[in-house]
């Protein structure tokens, strides 16, 4: 008998905490990424706006609707969605089929959340974006690198927390590095308050 | 040198990979004189100066930018992106 492959967590599901800043794997989620075809940018944005009641963003943004779907701006003309599993993503894009590229993103992208006071902190010994309050707020999205690891960067809401969306196979480096930036504790620069 | 890119804003350089002349242009016809090919292949001009130049911001939004960089200071005076720079071409030709 060959041996039973067992799906295995990217990452150990047991949350980490140093000095008040939390990391932790996000919830599995959908995901769908969608590229509008040459010149359908347009036709793709009223498809989304009609069927999901909500405007795709054209800066790097998130913006989430109703039903808690999450719309991440991920490069021009491109988005990367993400619902709760159930939400049946694909079946509801289908119609946009014609006038964009639709690929589920689920088994390529792994979500780790850092969460807490200090986050802000952490993050930025990792990622080269200014994530200053009056620079980056909740709902802002970066694509760019945590030490060399390509992530959509988002912040999720003022604690501060941010999401990292990270390629699986480097999900558990990227993890390792932000919990060595963890016991590295919060730079003196940064305890004010 | 940071690049401040169209799409995502002012990012560092190790986002972006260097291309090179960003005004050669491949000649049309396959029939081309050799010269042309050879032109478009080898050729650089090397100024002391404005230079336009493509880069392509792989570690962010994945645009191609067309970058003007003084090649004595490394000013950068602008930076779109290259599909606009190739619509405008396009536009121009057809007009
Ligand atoms: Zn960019």
């Amino acid at each position: 008998m060959p041996e039973v492959l067992h799906p295995r967590d990217a990452v150990s599901p047991v949350p980490l905490t140093a000095h008040g800043v939390t990391l932790r794997a996000g919830a599995m989620r959908e995901s769908v990424s969608l590229a509008a075809f040459r010149g359908q940018a347009d036709t793709l944005r009223a498809f989304v706006g009609k069927e999901f009641d909500v405007d795709l963003p054209d800066t790097p943004r998130s913006v989430e609707n109703a039903d808690g779907i999450t719309f991440i701006w991920a490069g021009p003309n491109q988005w990367l969605l993400r619902a709760a599993p159930g939400t049946d993503l694909l079946t509801r894009l289908s119609p946009c089929a014609a006038f964009a590229a639709l690929t589920a993103q689920g088994d390529s992208r792994t979500a780790l959340e850092l969460r807490g006071p200090g986050a802000r902190a952490i993050a930025a010994k990792l990622v080269p974006v200014d994530l200053h309050p009056r620079a980056f707020a909740a709902g802002d999205v970066a694509l760019t690198l945590a030490g060399h690891i390509a992530v959509i960067l988002r912040q999720v809401d003022d604690t501060p927390c941010y999401e990292f969306l990270v390629f699986r196979s480097l999900a558990q480096s990227l993890h390792h590095e932000l919990h060595t930036a963890m016991l590295g504790g919060i730079p003196q620069a940064d305890r004010i308050s | 040198m940071r690049l401040n890119c169209p799409c995502c804003g002012p990012r560092g350089l190790e986002e972006f990979t260097y291309r090179g002349d960003a005004t050669v242009r491949r000649p049309e016809s396959p029939t081309a004189p050799a010269q042309d090919w050879v032109d478009y292949v080898y050729l650089r001009d090397n100024p002391a100066g404005p230079h336009r130049e493509l880069w392509y911001h792989g570690a962010g939004c994945r645009s191609w930018l067309v970058v003007t960089r003084d090649t004595r200071t490394h000013a950068i005076s602008d930076v779109v992106r290259a599909v606009d720079v190739a619509r405008a071409d396009k536009e121009g030709a057809g007009s």
